[in-house]
């Protein structure tokens, strides 16, 4: 099996923090499997502590003094020999130009693009424009997260489109290895921004709050994450006026360190997600995952994967129904032989379908297929 | 460009050049050997056949001024006048390419009613499942705006509305036509003025041949029959996958490359499909496929793959039997 000379560049200056999510990891875990080299191009926006996690990547550092996609262009010019395989993530306008420059350059090289986008924005790409369909035309393969976008997609771009789901990359996790349910507490956990109107924390604590007086033994609601100064004050007033619920309910603030973090999905049997739009399935959900939690999920795009259909987890579809959400909730906390079981099935699940390594596997033999076409034309 | 009327003539004329259209005919008086309207018309004390032309010219020339194909209107026209005038049944003609709002088609309407009323000239909207809603072989003469859809398959699906002996007339701006065409083109009764091209097709059996062969319909059963053949050889090696035969090493690849063909193949027959759910369903047991591979070569212990891909590949096979073969 051939050997990549494999490139990442993103459509803005990378962050530290993005080093360990599906724009970066993706990538990488391909170099891992079948690379010959990996390469990071992108200006520097500060330290990259996160490379260590990185063994054998090159980052290389594009020039402050143009803009970040003039300046990639300029590096593909000049390195295109040096990449058999680039990595893009969006389908963003700023692209165009770069992927047609390296197409040009090297016609037998072959351009993956991992979507990273809903439905919504699926719906306002500029197909109209000449230059956004040869961009598309120049990626070879492209994946979005969800299956019912790639359905969407199959629609209305008529073109194969591969369903590639936000993923895990065990090693990053050692201690989802040794996690047994019977460590785990009454806890449902929530990550992520609280306070945004993405993340829509505070329909989360009306269906706690809705479930609580048929709750058989007591759960604590423990909600991770940084507080936007709205949601502390409706937090506030929301303890006021349900004093009995008030000590059940942690705010925890923002945890940078992922150890604590994890400490908290190992505790945790179920993690709501009561979001009102994902851009595929969150990290935050692959990680409560593989810690066997059970997801309780609002109807997000990628909601159907994140559960096999309901299997392995549970979808509220409607993000404004309260009831809903805390009716699902409670039948959950009440079903412990569910969440006992589902704790296995749930990591089972997740290995087979999220595993990044596996994935990686089915993008080898995508990209040995598109290179033996390019190699044909 | 400008159309110029006169009482004997009908021309185009741009930058000093000028391209005779039509000259009023001196006809010998027919009026004692025959009662049809068109002479009857022709000889009547009110509009002659000649007035009304000249008057559908000025409209033309009046309505379509800032019309790119203002001179390729003339010219279709031109061409027209002497079948609509051959006989006096009632024409049945077609407009495909300029959307069924053109000022030019309605102004061919009236020239066509007044020799008949019983003709009619259909301006088909732009899509190609309008050229389907046609009987065919129904169609005197066929207008085609080629700039619009300029794909082989669709003018040969506007060549099998064509009655036998009828025309079709091919309109276009551009310098060139499409290199498929060129063949089809060159059998062509040629016009040209300025940017403007019109070829006159006759349809006789040699251009309906063509049709049948290049039109969509050849193409969806070509297509189909590829699809059905692509799917019993995938059906056997999936089979054979799941019974655990012992297979070449490049067994999984090859069904990976099938799939993919399949794929593109579903995806060019799109707008034909009835389940458009299936180019998806072929990418999903192309994915159980990949997932089984994976797991030979990187094995997990785990059962559920090969549980996908039974549940994959009876989806993919139902549909395609369901879709091509019910």
């Amino acid at each position: 099996m051939k050997k990549y000379k494999m490139c990442m560049i993103p459509a803005s200056p990378l962050e530290n923090v993005q080093l360990l999510k599906d724009r970066v990891l993706l990538p990488y875990v391909c170099y891992r499997l079948f690379g010959e080299s990996f390469s990071i191009v992108t200006q520097s926006t500060g330290d990259y502590p996160y490379l260590s996690y990185l063994e054998g990547t090159d980052f290389i550092s594009l020039p402050e003094e143009q803009p970040h996609m003039e300046a990639a262009v300029s590096y593909v010019s000049g390195h295109s020999q040096d990449i058999d395989l680039l990595f893009l993530f969006g389908a963003r306008g700023e692209y165009m130009e770069l992927a047609h420059t390296y197409k040009s350059l090297r016609p037998d090289g072959v351009i993956y693009l991992k979507l990273d986008t809903n439905i919504d924005w699926a719906n306002a790409y500029p197909l109209h424009d000449q230059n956004f369909s040869v961009f598309l035309e120049d990626c070879d393969i492209i994946s979005c997260e969800t299956r019912k976008l790639q359905s969407f997609l199959y629609k209305k771009w008529l073109r194969p489109v591969e369903y590639i789901p936000n993923g895990v990359w065990y090693p990053l996790y050692p201690e989802a290895g040794d996690v047994q349910f019977a460590d785990k507490e009454n806890m449902i956990l929530t990550v992520g921004r609280l306070g945004t109107a993405q993340k829509n924390s505070m329909m989360l604590l009306y269906a706690y709050a809705l479930a609580f007086p048929s709750l058989k033994e007591p759960w604590e609601l423990v909600m991770t994450g940084s507080v936007t100064p709205e949601f502390q004050a409706e937090y506030d007033r929301f303890c006021k006026e349900f004093p009995p619920l008030a000590p059940h309910i942690h705010l925890t603030g923002h945890i940078s360190d992922k150890q604590t973090l994890y400490q908290y999905y190992k505790k945790a049997r179920i993690f709501a997600l009561p979001s009102r739009g994902e851009g595929g399935s969150p990290n935050v959900f692959s990680e409560a995952a593989i810690f066997g939690c059970t997801v309780l999920t609002t109807g997000v795009d990628a909601a159907p994967d994140m559960t096999d259909n309901g299997r392995v987890g549970r979808i509220s579809p409607d993000p404004e129904d309260v009831k809903g959400f805390s009716k699902e909730l409670l039948s959950l906390c009440q079903d412990p032989d569910y969440l006992a079981r589902n704790f296995h099935e749930i990591r089972s699940y997740m290995r087979a379908y999220f595993d990044y390594e596996r994935l990686a596997g089915r993008l080898r033999s995508l990209v040995e297929l598109q290179s033996l076409k390019r190699r044909r034309s | 460009m400008r159309i110029i009327t006169t009482d004997t003539c009908v021309s185009l004329e741009e930058d000093g050049q000028v391209f005779t259209l039509l000259e009023k005919p001196a006809l010998p008086d027919y009026s004692n050997i025959t009662k049809r309207p068109y002479f009857s018309v022709y000889y009547s004390e009110g509009e002659t056949v000649w007035e009304r032309l000249s008057c559908s010219m000025a409209k033309f020339a009046d309505f379509c001024r800032d019309d790119p194909y203002l001179g390729c209107y003339g010219l279709i026209l031109r061409r027209l006048y002497p079948m609509l005038l051959s006989d006096n049944r009632a024409k049945n003609l077609a407009a495909y390419g300029a959307g069924t709002d053109c000022m030019a088609y309605r102004v061919i309407q009236d020239f066509m009613t007044f020799l008949h009323t019983g003709s009619a000239l259909t301006a088909l909207a732009p899509s190609p499942f309008s050229l389907t809603a046609v009987s065919p072989g129904s169609c005197a003469a066929l207008l085609y705006r080629l700039d619009t859809f300029p794909a082989p398959a669709a003018v040969c699906d506007a060549i099998n509305r064509i009655k036998s002996g009828g025309l079709l007339l091919l309109y276009t701006v551009k310098e060139t036509v499409p290199a498929d065409l060129a063949a089809l083109c060159a059998k062509a009764k040629k016009d040209s003025f300025g940017p403007c091209t019109l070829y006159s097709l006759t349809v006789d059996e040699a251009v309906m041949d063509f049709a049948h062969e290049n039109g969509s319909e050849a193409f969806v059963l070509a297509r189909a029959s590829e699809i059905t053949r692509r799917a019993d050889d995938l059906q056997n090696l999936v089979q054979a996958m799941l019974a655990d035969t012992a297979l070449p090493d490049d067994a999984w690849f090859i069904a990976v490359t099938i799939l993919q063909q399949t794929e593109e193949l579903l995806l060019s027959l799109y707008d034909y499909l009835e389940n458009d759910e299936l180019p998806v369903h072929a990418n999903a047991l192309k994915e159980a496929v990949l997932n089984c591979y994976v797991e030979m070569c990187r094995p997990c212990g785990l059962t559920a793959f090969r549980d996908k891909l039974t549940q994959s590949s009876e989806l993919f096979f139902t549909a395609v039997e369901q879709e091509f073969l019910t």
